[in-house]
């Protein structure tokens, strides 16, 4: 192959590559991988990639008929596979997070709208299950006051009983650019981020950042 | 002492091995189930000894108002533990699914009860509704994939399998070369192990 003798090319290189779908792909599973809450679907990168997946699968399928060199189809089954597996894996850890937070998610529509059509079809019933094997189990047991599923008894002014994702957990970090002097919140410090540098900070501090793409976390 | 026994249960759950299910102790919630049911008649009568002096329930501060309030709270904790307790219940049996799979084998079933044998039934309904609205498997690929070719042992006799239009006969003891994808299913039904190193 040929070596990157200048720097320039090299960047180019390393450009051309960070925007192709794959890398899109490792960075939202990495990203979902370690975030506490659940991000926004992205639904039109994982449409694109089920597309590629497919057109892979035909090539595949093409060269193997064809019997072109086994060793090239192995490569690419391989890479195929690699795909496959951060597609299956990101939306694995999707449904993981919709299970553990399904209280919090059904009563929050800002944190519903993140989750894809079919997803909000699997939180929906998820809940209905688990209201209902609560219901039997406990709730039906207790004094009448005390059978509300999200509030301790009737007294409870709000819902106290919602597992909610911790979102003062710590996360390592990593931004994409220079980010300018920013507030954390809850201290009056600034930080100031450089591309590559990593971090550890409150997950809840760079939350917006997240979502926006400009860190990602590692 | 009140919430003693609720206190145990909790503490069941916690000292079992994590992500190990242990046999449901309905026994214990039982009983707790019922205390709550005492604290909830002691707790009414108190307020009506209350209501039969005269005084008003809601700003009244004496003996039997604390007397109450005890109660209530003792229930609170009650509900809370047993709450606590189907709830993480609850949450193991989700991460059965993604490891052993939409069966149970017998040794994990008979640690589940009734009502636990159907939300686990339920769950993966409705996983499967998902997986089949998005048309794609989730329950294969579970470790990052190395290489797509890998070696396995059969553990147990399989018989003849066709795969690839090529028929292979997994007997016994027997080792084999196969596309990752194919032994998968195998390895997790525990008819095959991978061989490594």
């Amino acid at each position: 192959m040929a070596s990157g003798s200048t720097a320039g090319t090299d960047d180019d290189y390393e450009a051309l590559i960070s925007t192709t779908d794959v890398e899109l792909l490792k960075r939202v599973w990495r990203n979902e991988k370690a975030a506490p809450e659940i991000l926004r679907f992205e639904t039109a990168l994982i449409q694109r990639t089920r597309g590629q997946i497919q057109l892979m699968e035909e090539t595949i399928e093409e060269f193997s008929s064809s019997g072109i060199d086994p060793l090239t189809v192995s490569l690419y089954q391989m890479d195929l596979d690699r795909t496959q597996y951060l597609l299956r894996s990101y939306l694995r850890t999707r449904l993981q997070k919709i299970g553990k937070y399904m209280f919090h998610i059904s009563n929050n529509p800002e944190v519903q709208n993140r989750l894809s059509e079919q997803e909000k079809g699997f939180a929906k019933r998820c809940t209905e299950d688990m209201e209902r094997h609560l219901e039997e189990s406990v709730l039906s047991k207790l004094p009448d006051n005390y059978r509300d599923i999200l509030k301790q008894s009737i007294i409870s002014e709000e819902n106290d009983m919602v597992p909610e994702p911790q979102l003062d957990t710590f996360v390592v970090c990593k931004s994409r650019r220079f980010l300018g002097p920013f507030q954390l919140d809850g201290s009056d410090e600034l930080l100031e981020m450089k591309p590559d540098d990593l971090c550890i900070i409150h997950y809840k501090s760079i939350k917006e950042r997240v979502q926006e793409g400009e860190i990602d976390l590692v | 002492m009140y919430g003693r026994k609720a206190c145990q249960l909790v503490k069941e759950l916690a000292s079992a091995e994590k992500g190990q299910l242990t046999p449901c102790n309905s026994d214990l919630f039982d009983q707790v189930a019922a205390e709550c049911s005492q604290h909830h008649l002691e707790l009414q009568s108190l307020i009506r000894k209350i209501q039969e002096e005269g005084l008003d329930v809601q700003t009244t501060r004496n003996a039997d108002h604390y007397g109450a309030l005890i109660h209530h709270l003792s229930l609170v904790r009650n509900k809370r533990c047993l709450v606590a307790y189907v709830y993480n219940r609850a949450e193991i049996i989700r991460s059965l699914i993604w490891k052993v799979g939409p069966v149970l084998p017998p040794e994990i079933q008979e640690k589940l009860n009734h009502t636990e044998e159907d939300y686990f039934k339920k769950l993966s309904t409705a996983l499967q509704a998902y997986m089949s609205r998005l048309d794609l498997d989730l329950t294969v690929d579970m470790v990052p994939p190395k290489d797509p070719y890998i070696q396995v042992r059969v553990l147990d006799d399989i018989g003849v399998v066709l795969s690839d239009d090529k028929t292979t006969n997994f007997a016994r003891h027997s080792m084999h070369f196969l596309k990752r994808t194919d032994a998968e299913q195998f390895i997790s039904r525990g008819l095959m192990e991978e061989l490594t190193g």
